[in-house]
Protein backbone atom coordinates (compact mmCIF):
# COMPACT_ATOMS: atom_id res chain seq x y z
CA UNK A 1 0.00 0.00 0.00
CA UNK A 2 1.50 3.29 -1.28
CA UNK A 3 1.32 6.53 1.57
CA UNK A 4 1.01 9.56 0.16
CA UNK A 5 3.11 12.38 3.02
CA UNK A 6 1.70 15.75 2.95
CA UNK A 7 4.40 17.84 4.26
CA UNK A 8 2.51 20.92 5.62
CA UNK A 9 5.55 22.99 5.68
CA UNK A 10 6.09 22.28 1.65
CA UNK A 11 2.48 23.14 1.34
CA UNK A 12 3.15 26.54 3.06
CA UNK A 13 5.93 27.16 1.68
CA UNK A 14 4.28 26.56 -2.21
CA UNK A 15 1.36 29.14 -1.05
CA UNK A 16 3.85 31.65 -0.09
CA UNK A 17 6.13 31.26 -3.75
CA UNK A 18 2.38 31.38 -5.44
CA UNK A 19 1.71 34.19 -3.77
CA UNK A 20 4.80 35.97 -4.40
CA UNK A 21 4.50 35.41 -8.41
CA UNK A 22 1.26 36.59 -8.16
CA UNK A 23 1.40 39.65 -6.40
CA UNK A 24 4.49 40.13 -8.52
CA UNK A 25 2.83 39.88 -11.88
CA UNK A 26 -0.31 42.15 -9.81
CA UNK A 27 1.83 44.61 -9.30
CA UNK A 28 4.01 45.25 -12.80
CA UNK A 29 0.52 44.94 -14.52
CA UNK A 30 -0.99 47.91 -12.17
CA UNK A 31 1.78 49.87 -12.75
CA UNK A 32 2.01 49.31 -16.45
CA UNK A 33 -1.65 50.50 -16.90
CA UNK A 34 -1.12 53.59 -14.54
CA UNK A 35 2.14 54.78 -15.87
CA UNK A 36 3.24 53.07 -18.95
CA UNK A 37 5.92 50.02 -19.18
CA UNK A 38 9.36 52.45 -18.38
CA UNK A 39 11.32 49.44 -19.69
CA UNK A 40 11.96 51.65 -22.77
CA UNK A 41 12.37 54.76 -21.15
CA UNK A 42 15.53 54.33 -18.48
CA UNK A 43 15.23 57.35 -15.79
CA UNK A 44 17.05 60.27 -15.67
CA UNK A 45 18.35 62.79 -13.38
CA UNK A 46 18.80 66.51 -14.28
CA UNK A 47 21.43 69.05 -12.44
CA UNK A 48 22.34 72.10 -13.77
CA UNK A 49 24.83 75.06 -12.42
CA UNK A 50 25.97 78.31 -14.35
CA UNK A 51 28.52 76.63 -16.76
CA UNK A 52 27.21 73.19 -17.13
CA UNK A 53 24.33 70.45 -16.58
CA UNK A 54 25.05 67.41 -15.64
CA UNK A 55 22.59 64.40 -16.36
CA UNK A 56 22.72 60.70 -14.91
CA UNK A 57 20.74 57.98 -16.42
CA UNK A 58 20.14 54.21 -14.49
CA UNK A 59 21.46 52.08 -17.59
CA UNK A 60 21.97 48.81 -15.76
CA UNK A 61 24.11 45.43 -17.58
CA UNK A 62 25.04 47.91 -20.86
CA UNK A 63 28.25 48.43 -22.31
CA UNK A 64 29.62 51.63 -23.25
CA UNK A 65 29.95 50.65 -27.27
CA UNK A 66 25.72 49.88 -26.60
CA UNK A 67 25.06 53.57 -25.24
CA UNK A 68 24.84 55.98 -28.23
CA UNK A 69 24.93 60.23 -26.66
CA UNK A 70 24.16 62.59 -29.33
CA UNK A 71 24.24 66.45 -28.71
CA UNK A 72 22.24 69.58 -30.73
CA UNK A 73 22.26 72.68 -29.32
CA UNK A 74 20.17 72.00 -26.36
CA UNK A 75 19.06 68.77 -27.24
CA UNK A 76 20.84 65.74 -25.52
CA UNK A 77 19.33 62.17 -26.88
CA UNK A 78 20.53 58.41 -25.56
CA UNK A 79 19.98 55.60 -27.57
CA UNK A 80 20.74 52.27 -26.89
CA UNK A 81 20.29 48.42 -27.35
CA UNK A 82 20.37 46.10 -24.54
CA UNK A 83 21.66 42.71 -25.93
CA UNK A 84 19.48 39.48 -24.33
CA UNK A 85 21.92 36.96 -22.08
CA UNK A 86 23.07 34.25 -24.28
CA UNK A 87 22.17 31.28 -22.81
CA UNK A 88 23.97 27.49 -22.41
CA UNK A 89 21.99 24.75 -23.89
CA UNK A 90 19.96 22.79 -21.26
CA UNK A 91 19.66 26.35 -19.44
CA UNK A 92 15.80 26.18 -17.64
CA UNK A 93 14.37 30.00 -17.57
CA UNK A 94 12.06 30.62 -14.34
CA UNK A 95 11.52 34.12 -14.93
CA UNK A 96 12.86 37.09 -17.01
CA UNK A 97 12.52 40.60 -16.17
CA UNK A 98 15.51 42.41 -17.27
CA UNK A 99 14.51 44.06 -20.01
CA UNK A 100 15.90 43.86 -23.01
CA UNK A 101 16.21 45.63 -26.78
CA UNK A 102 16.29 49.29 -27.87
CA UNK A 103 15.83 52.31 -25.74
CA UNK A 104 15.28 56.19 -26.79
CA UNK A 105 15.43 59.04 -24.54
CA UNK A 106 15.51 62.69 -25.74
CA UNK A 107 15.98 65.54 -23.49
CA UNK A 108 15.47 69.43 -23.39
CA UNK A 109 18.50 71.32 -21.64
CA UNK A 110 17.87 75.02 -20.19
CA UNK A 111 21.07 76.44 -22.64
CA UNK A 112 23.04 75.11 -25.45
CA UNK A 113 25.88 72.73 -24.87
CA UNK A 114 29.12 73.33 -26.04
CA UNK A 115 29.46 69.63 -28.08
CA UNK A 116 33.39 69.45 -28.05
CA UNK A 117 33.28 69.16 -24.27
CA UNK A 118 31.01 66.51 -23.90
CA UNK A 119 32.35 63.82 -21.27
CA UNK A 120 30.71 60.90 -20.25
CA UNK A 121 31.39 58.30 -17.47
CA UNK A 122 29.92 54.98 -16.90
CA UNK A 123 30.38 53.29 -13.28
CA UNK A 124 28.15 50.72 -11.62
CA UNK A 125 25.06 51.17 -14.17
CA UNK A 126 24.80 54.63 -13.87
CA UNK A 127 25.52 56.95 -16.95
CA UNK A 128 27.04 60.35 -16.32
CA UNK A 129 27.15 62.94 -18.93
CA UNK A 130 28.57 66.48 -18.20
CA UNK A 131 27.05 68.60 -20.33
CA UNK A 132 29.21 72.24 -20.62
CA UNK A 133 27.57 75.68 -21.95
CA UNK A 134 27.86 77.35 -24.37
CA UNK A 135 30.77 79.89 -23.57
CA UNK A 136 28.27 82.77 -26.06
CA UNK A 137 25.22 81.56 -23.51
CA UNK A 138 26.92 82.21 -20.43
CA UNK A 139 25.49 84.90 -18.61
CA UNK A 140 27.85 88.06 -18.36
CA UNK A 141 28.17 89.90 -15.67
CA UNK A 142 28.51 93.55 -16.73
CA UNK A 143 30.44 96.42 -14.19
CA UNK A 144 28.76 99.50 -13.60
CA UNK A 145 30.76 102.46 -13.97
CA UNK A 146 30.26 105.30 -11.98
CA UNK A 147 29.02 108.34 -13.09
CA UNK B 1 15.61 49.76 -15.74
CA UNK B 2 12.69 49.29 -13.93
CA UNK B 3 13.04 51.95 -10.87
CA UNK B 4 10.93 54.96 -12.50
CA UNK B 5 8.33 53.05 -11.86
CA UNK B 6 9.24 51.29 -8.75
CA UNK B 7 9.91 54.92 -7.54
CA UNK B 8 6.42 55.74 -8.32
CA UNK B 9 5.09 53.02 -6.50
CA UNK B 10 6.96 53.78 -3.63
CA UNK B 11 5.07 57.55 -4.00
CA UNK B 12 1.73 55.70 -4.25
CA UNK B 13 2.53 54.66 -0.68
CA UNK B 14 3.90 57.44 -0.14
CA UNK B 15 0.78 59.46 -0.54
CA UNK B 16 -1.56 56.33 1.82
CA UNK B 17 0.64 57.31 4.75
CA UNK B 18 -0.40 59.88 7.31
CA UNK B 19 1.41 63.18 6.95
CA UNK B 20 2.78 63.19 10.61
CA UNK B 21 4.64 59.43 9.75
CA UNK B 22 8.31 59.98 9.42
CA UNK B 23 10.04 59.48 5.81
CA UNK B 24 10.37 56.57 4.60
CA UNK B 25 13.85 55.01 2.91
CA UNK B 26 12.52 54.18 -0.95
CA UNK B 27 12.50 50.19 -1.34
CA UNK B 28 13.07 49.51 -4.66
CA UNK B 29 11.87 45.88 -6.03
CA UNK B 30 14.88 45.31 -8.47
CA UNK B 31 13.90 43.44 -11.95
CA UNK B 32 15.16 39.45 -11.65
CA UNK B 33 16.27 36.78 -14.15
CA UNK B 34 16.37 33.17 -12.77
CA UNK B 35 18.09 30.82 -14.67
CA UNK B 36 18.72 26.88 -13.99
CA UNK B 37 21.06 24.94 -15.42
CA UNK B 38 22.02 21.27 -14.28
CA UNK B 39 24.15 22.09 -11.52
CA UNK B 40 23.15 25.76 -10.05
CA UNK B 41 19.93 27.99 -10.10
CA UNK B 42 21.44 31.70 -11.23
CA UNK B 43 20.01 34.81 -10.36
CA UNK B 44 20.19 38.35 -12.28
CA UNK B 45 19.73 41.34 -10.24
CA UNK B 46 19.59 44.70 -11.41
CA UNK B 47 20.69 47.12 -9.02
CA UNK B 48 22.19 50.34 -10.60
CA UNK B 49 24.11 52.71 -8.58
CA UNK B 50 25.15 49.83 -6.10
CA UNK B 51 28.35 49.58 -4.75
CA UNK B 52 29.59 45.81 -4.55
CA UNK B 53 30.77 46.61 -0.96
CA UNK B 54 26.85 47.59 -0.03
CA UNK B 55 25.45 44.24 -1.77
CA UNK B 56 24.23 42.09 1.11
CA UNK B 57 23.24 38.39 0.37
CA UNK B 58 21.65 36.10 2.72
CA UNK B 59 20.32 32.39 2.83
CA UNK B 60 19.12 30.87 5.25
CA UNK B 61 17.50 27.76 5.19
CA UNK B 62 15.15 28.42 1.80
CA UNK B 63 15.27 31.39 1.67
CA UNK B 64 17.09 33.75 0.01
CA UNK B 65 17.47 37.39 0.45
CA UNK B 66 19.55 40.36 -1.82
CA UNK B 67 19.59 43.74 -0.81
CA UNK B 68 21.63 46.67 -1.56
CA UNK B 69 21.98 50.23 -1.08
CA UNK B 70 21.78 53.13 -3.26
CA UNK B 71 23.21 56.08 -2.69
CA UNK B 72 23.72 59.21 -4.44
CA UNK B 73 26.21 62.30 -3.19
CA UNK B 74 24.27 65.57 -5.02
CA UNK B 75 26.76 68.01 -3.51
CA UNK B 76 28.48 69.83 -6.15
CA UNK B 77 26.26 68.76 -8.81
CA UNK B 78 24.21 71.93 -8.33
CA UNK B 79 20.19 72.56 -8.96
CA UNK B 80 18.11 69.80 -9.41
CA UNK B 81 16.04 69.91 -12.49
CA UNK B 82 14.83 66.46 -13.13
CA UNK B 83 14.83 63.71 -10.36
CA UNK B 84 13.17 60.37 -11.89
CA UNK B 85 14.63 58.23 -9.08
CA UNK B 86 16.41 58.90 -5.82
CA UNK B 87 18.32 57.04 -3.55
CA UNK B 88 16.98 53.93 -1.55
CA UNK B 89 17.20 50.72 -1.09
CA UNK B 90 16.70 47.74 -3.54
CA UNK B 91 14.96 44.64 -1.76
CA UNK B 92 14.13 41.18 -2.86
CA UNK B 93 12.93 37.87 -1.72
CA UNK B 94 13.27 34.19 -2.87
CA UNK B 95 12.37 31.16 -1.44
CA UNK B 96 14.46 28.08 -3.03
CA UNK B 97 12.73 25.12 -4.23
CA UNK B 98 16.37 23.06 -4.06
CA UNK B 99 19.21 22.23 -2.33
CA UNK B 100 21.48 24.26 -2.67
CA UNK B 101 25.23 24.33 -1.47
CA UNK B 102 24.93 28.08 0.08
CA UNK B 103 28.95 27.42 0.91
CA UNK B 104 29.93 27.47 -2.83
CA UNK B 105 27.73 30.61 -3.49
CA UNK B 106 29.77 33.06 -6.03
CA UNK B 107 28.67 36.82 -6.07
CA UNK B 108 30.04 39.45 -8.59
CA UNK B 109 28.51 42.65 -9.63
CA UNK B 110 29.03 43.83 -13.07
CA UNK B 111 27.91 47.25 -15.01
CA UNK B 112 25.12 47.04 -12.16
CA UNK B 113 23.85 43.74 -12.18
CA UNK B 114 24.74 41.44 -9.36
CA UNK B 115 25.22 37.65 -10.49
CA UNK B 116 25.16 34.98 -8.38
CA UNK B 117 25.15 31.47 -8.46
CA UNK B 118 23.65 29.04 -6.17
CA UNK B 119 25.36 25.87 -6.69
CA UNK B 120 22.59 22.85 -6.08
CA UNK B 121 23.86 20.22 -3.31
CA UNK B 122 24.97 16.98 -5.00
CA UNK B 123 22.31 13.73 -4.27
CA UNK B 124 23.92 11.99 -1.28
CA UNK B 125 24.77 8.70 -2.24
CA UNK B 126 24.25 5.53 0.26
CA UNK B 127 24.47 1.94 -0.24
CA UNK B 128 22.68 -0.28 1.50
CA UNK B 129 23.89 -3.65 2.12
CA UNK B 130 21.26 -6.20 2.17
CA UNK B 131 21.33 -8.78 5.06
CA UNK B 132 21.49 -12.13 4.55
CA UNK B 133 18.86 -14.25 6.79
Amino acid sequence: MLFRILDPQTKANQFWRDFDRLNDELTRSILDSQFGSSSHFPPVNVYTKEDEALVTCLLPGMETDQIEINVKDNMLSLHGKKKAEELAEGTEVHRREIFHGEFHRTLELPFRVNQEQVSAKYSNGVLSIHLPRREEDKPKKVSISVG
Amino acid sequence: MNALTKENKQELIDKTESKDSKPQVRVYSPNVDVYETEDAILFRVEMPGVDETSVEITIEKDQLQLEGKFQISEEGRGQVRLAEYKEGNYFRRFTIGKAINSEKAVAKMKNGILELSLPKMEPKKTKIEIQRT
